[in-house]
């Protein structure tokens, strides 16, 4: 009787191990890493910031695409955020798509943000932060250049008024456009 | 002067509206600080000083004013970020595991030391002498050490 007891503690003991061992291995398996340069953008379909109803990325295959992820509470998103219009004014003509995905914020905050800086290109909400996860984003405002074929072009970590990432940003645009 | 008049009127009640909006606030921010998490920063409210922590704070304040209950806030706030904003997981599905695992090891815990506890005194009581059937020497011996005690007689 006590042999049988000793075993089944045993056992119980083991099937915990067992269970946080996994639990760790399925955590590692899923920390979620930005996409690199090359691969296939992250599919994703969220809702409106500025009107109903919700917008995929692959509704604009064949398109280059621009997804600027920012936040009303992100300081240099501010100024960034001038660049970014005057830039989408000047390629949506070339068939180029600007995007924006407000990140973990209010979505009055938002809107009253993209009024007060007479934003025009379609804004999207991802107030959960899961599309923006899986784009491996920790810190806004982060912008990839997506091409037609829908990979990524560039990954620019930071706001694309930074001297070190204007160029950068500039000729992703023009490659993603040619 | 009948306008100067009317103009401080129209100015504190301004400056009085907000507070006079929710005389008795029914939750407090200290309350939901502890309640909220800071969603770029992964901690609650009250242990994060990042501009979206301060931002959903500013939020808090204003719903609190406007007398919302903890509850009605909460769900506010789980509309816009989803339910990872609240720092406890619900009451319902698998995040029932959240609440109930570590009660199951608290008390499987408790068990077995209670086991532990119990085998562990048992082994440590001196066992009883069981009784000798007879005296337990041979007829001879006994014989003799009866002939030696009538010698005390």
């Amino acid at each position: 009787m006590t042999h049988r007891l000793k075993i089944t503690a045993q056992l119980i003991t083991l099937a915990c191990v067992a269970g946080l061992l996994a639990l760790l291995v399925w955590k590692l398996g899923h920390q979620q890493h930005p996409p690199r340069v090359g691969a296939v953008a992250p599919a994703f379909s969220l809702r409106r910031l500025d009107g109903p109803g919700k917008v995929s990325l692959a509704s604009y295959r064949g398109r280059p695409v621009v997804l600027n992820f920012w936040a009303s509470w992100c300081e240099p998103c501010k100024s960034e955020a001038k660049v970014l219009e005057r830039d989408w004014t000047s390629y949506h003509a070339r068939g180029v798509v600007f995007l924006g995905v407000d990140y973990h914020d209010l979505a009055s905050d938002a809107r009253r943000f993209v009024s007060a800086h007479e934003l025009t290109f379609t804004m999207l909400d991802d107030g959960s932060g899961r599309v923006t996860g899986r784009y491996g984003i920790s810190q806004v405002p982060e912008t990839y250049v997506v091409s037609r074929q829908g990979r990524i072009v560039a990954h620019l970590a930071g706001p694309i008024t930074d001297p070190s990432f204007a160029g950068k940003f500039r000729s992703a645009l023009a490659k993603a456009a040619a | 002067m009948t306008l100067r008049f009317l103009a401080v009127v129209a100015a504190a009640l301004a400056l009085a509206g907000p507070a006079a909006a929710c005389a008795k606030p029914r939750t407090s921010l200290a309350y939901l600080e502890g309640q909220v998490m800071c969603p770029t920063c992964h901690t609650t409210l009250d242990q994060s000083d990042s501009a979206a922590a301060r931002q959903i704070e500013g939020f808090i304040r204003q719903k609190i004013a406007a007398c919302w209950t903890a509850q009605r806030i909460e769900s506010a706030l789980v509309a816009n970020y989803g339910r990872g904003i609240l720092a406890a997981p619900s009451h319902k599905g698998f995040d029932l595991l959240a609440w109930w695992l570590p009660i199951a090891g608290v008390l499987g815990g408790a068990l077995v030391l209670a086991v532990g506890v119990w085998r562990w005194s048992r082994r440590r009581e001196p066992e009883e002498p069981e009784p000798p059937e007879g005296s337990g020497l041979d007829e001879e011996t006994e014989q003799r050490l009866d002939d030696l005690l009538a010698r005390f007689d």
